[in-house]
């Protein structure tokens, strides 16, 4: 238990770095963040208008002491404010809206990279050095070098323009309305198999590569060779003795991959304009929406720190030894 | 060298890593040589095809697509490179001083570096580059440098930590031999191959993060690089209008030199581990697995203790 609390701890300590940090970084830049926001509206705003503008996007007047507790009162009690661009709307509604769609992607593209990546990875530690393993492991490698940016641009020129088979923008049909039925959730589908393709394609190789290579580390142990001994079927070996310790390591990478996931993600919505966190987040940078911007910071490290905890939680589960301490 | 020479000859894939690499240089360091004109002339008809005349076609604007490719390579991996070097050199700092020295030193490196790890990197990027405003390919690497040190830091650091109870280490410092001594002399040499992969790894995240970040219009947009040159194809709605070669080129320019030096990390794991006959994988990810496998065995040997 003093392993989970002691974690716990540390990101909690971490969150508030990065809750400091998200402070920091507008008041860094050169100008008036409120007064650079209004300026691309053409007519100079009254100085009072200006204070309560200020006052309602959360930079109040004051030594900075007291603007940081305010912040930080904000951040703990999740008021963010309200958003620049949507201006009646609050930053929760912005990017609750587009939290959905980013969950979705990431959510589904790493549980299928995970099932594929695994037991293509087992498959080939087990036939190591035959057709599959030569040909897919340095080629998941070759792949995961290629940035998403890339791999999204291409998809979306080849299948989305020049062939014209899938949609190339938003997450559904516009003309539908969201509803459970089938029209609707087989447009979802369709918009979602380019940016699933090529999120999945960013992450494969990593899960490939983890579990191959820690297989093989493995096939020499003693328990390896015991149950090889006991006659048990090759499947089994393989299975119930080899990748089930060989997938610990995967839970790392898990955890590990998350922030590339997130970047990648980012980049692949906004290519294939999916409306969800990391375009929002584009569109709040490009319109200098700061109390979104930061809010999609901290949300997003939030997202770092519970998958992070999560492959913490999910050690203390698959690793007796930790239980105890 | 020679060893390095040897492994690089004997592996294939290795070897031809090296070799795109080499060519990517030449085209970067003699690209005044190659072209004829500046990558901004205007000196077609927009949206030509590729021809004898303009092997790649030119964009939107009339430019030569070939001039802007080598032009572009020079910025890209001029970037790569010096962000590469300073992701190498504030990771290796960070990591043997942290490994090397334990105690209060390991303690407070080992927190920012974790705190550093759990920060997003990209979109932290992006905030950073627009607000910076049209970040020029300096501002890029700058801030791509200071700010992706963690991962080095802290594979440089599991190393050191298992590499300091070698014997070897123990009896240099029995012997009376000065810290500097034992870091410069005993332990670098040892970590050269992790120091090697962290440096090729970086220059490959510098040169596709500087594309995403471009690609976005988030850098400026007069320099010519790969990711400007995807960000005009990308306004210019080139895919739409059926030149692909303005998008294609940039494209192939960026996977290729990826590709490239994922290929120099295997050469890497032949140096260092001369007993690897066989394909094994990129290793930096290994370590970085290592690393944490390490930390957390540490904890439950402490524990134990």
């Amino acid at each position: 238990m003093r392993f989970v609390s002691r974690r716990l701890f540390f990101y909690l300590v971490a969150f508030f770095c990065a809750a400091t940090f998200n402070f920091i970084l507008p008041r860094m830049m050169p100008g008036d963040p409120v007064t650079a926001m209004f300026a691309s509206q053409g007519t100079p705003l009254p100085l009072e208008t200006l204070a309560a503008l200020r006052e309602t996007f959360g930079f109040i007047e004051g030594p900075l002491y007291l603007q940081y507790f305010a912040y930080l009162k904000s951040v703990f009690t999740w008021d963010l404010g309200y958003s620049v661009q949507y201006y009646p709307q609050s930053v929760n509604d912005v990017l609750s809206r587009s939290l959905y769609w980013t969950l979705f992607l990431v959510g589904v593209s790493s549980l299928i990279s995970f099932t594929i990546g695994s037991m293509a990875g087992i498959y080939a530690a087990w036939n190591r050095g035959g057709m599959f393993d030569t040909l897919f492991s340095p080629l998941s490698l070759v792949l995961q070098s290629i940035p998403a940016v890339i791999i999204s641009l291409l998809f979306l020129f080849t299948f989305g323009v020049a062939l014209n088979w899938l949609p190339t923008g938003y997450a559904y049909n516009i003309d539908l309305d969201p509803a459970w039925d089938w029209r609707y959730i087989s447009s979802v589908m369709e918009h979602a198999i380019m940016p699933i393709t090529t999120l999945v394609i960013v992450q494969v190789g990593g899960y490939l590569i983890t579990i191959r290579n820690n297989l093989i580390n493995l096939l020499g142990e003693d328990y390896i060779v015991m149950a090889r001994a006991k006659g048990l079927s090759e499947m089994r070996v393989m299975l119930n003795y080899g990748a089930r310790n060989a997938l610990l390591p995967s839970v790392t990478t898990f955890a590990m991959t998350i922030g590339v996931v997130l970047g990648g993600s980012l980049i692949t919505e906004y290519v294939f304009n999916y409306p969800g966190l990391g375009n929002t987040l584009y569109q709040a940078i490009v319109n200098r929406d700061y109390p979104v911007i930061q809010g999609q910071l901290l949300i997003m490290t939030l997202a770092m720190l519970s998958m992070n905890f999560l492959a913490d939680m999910a050690y203390v589960f698959l690793d007796p030894r930790l239980r105890h301490a | 060298m020679s060893a390095i020479w040897k492994v690089v000859k004997r592996n294939k894939k290795a070897c031809s890593g090296v070799f795109i690499l080499i060519v990517y240089v030449m085209i970067a360091l003699f690209a005044n040589a190659i072209t004829d004109h500046k990558p901004s002339k205007r000196v077609a008809r927009p949206h030509q095809e590729p021809s004898i005349e303009h092997i790649m076609g030119t964009t939107r604007m009339g430019r030569d697509v070939f001039t802007q490719f080598v032009h572009g390579t020079r910025t890209s991996l001029a970037v790569g490179f010096s962000a590469g070097f300073i992701i190498v050199i504030l990771g290796t700092i960070l990591g043997i001083s942290a490994g090397y020295f334990g105690g209060k030193v390991d303690e407070v490196i080992n927190f920012f570096t974790n705190i550093a790890l759990v920060i997003p990197q990209l979109p932290l990027l992006l905030v950073l580059a627009a607000f910076l405003g049209q970040s020029s390919p300096t501002t890029i690497a700058l801030i791509i440098g200071f700010t992706s040190w963690a991962w080095g830091a802290r594979v440089t650091r599991a190393q050191t930590m298992a590499l300091r109870e070698k014997e070897y280490i123990q009896s240099a410092v029995l012997m009376g031999e000065s810290r500097w001594r034992i870091i410069l002399v005993e332990l670098m040499p040892n970590l050269a191959s992790i120091i090697g992969a962290n440096f090729i790894g970086s220059v490959l995240y510098t040169v596709i993060t500087q594309a995403t970040i471009e690609f976005l219009g988030l850098g400026d947009p007069l320099a010519t690089s790969w990711g400007t040159m995807l960000y005009n194809a990308q306004t210019t709605s080139a895919m739409h209008v059926g030149a692909w070669w303005e998008l294609l080129v940039p494209a192939v320019a960026i996977a290729v030199l990826g590709m490239a030096l994922a290929l120099m990390n295997f050469a890497l794991d032949e140096v260092s581990n001369p007993k690897l006959r066989t394909f094994s994988g990129l290793r930096i990810f290994n370590r970085r697995i290592a690393a944490i496998e390490y930390e957390k065995s540490l904890k439950l040997s402490e524990r134990a203790a």
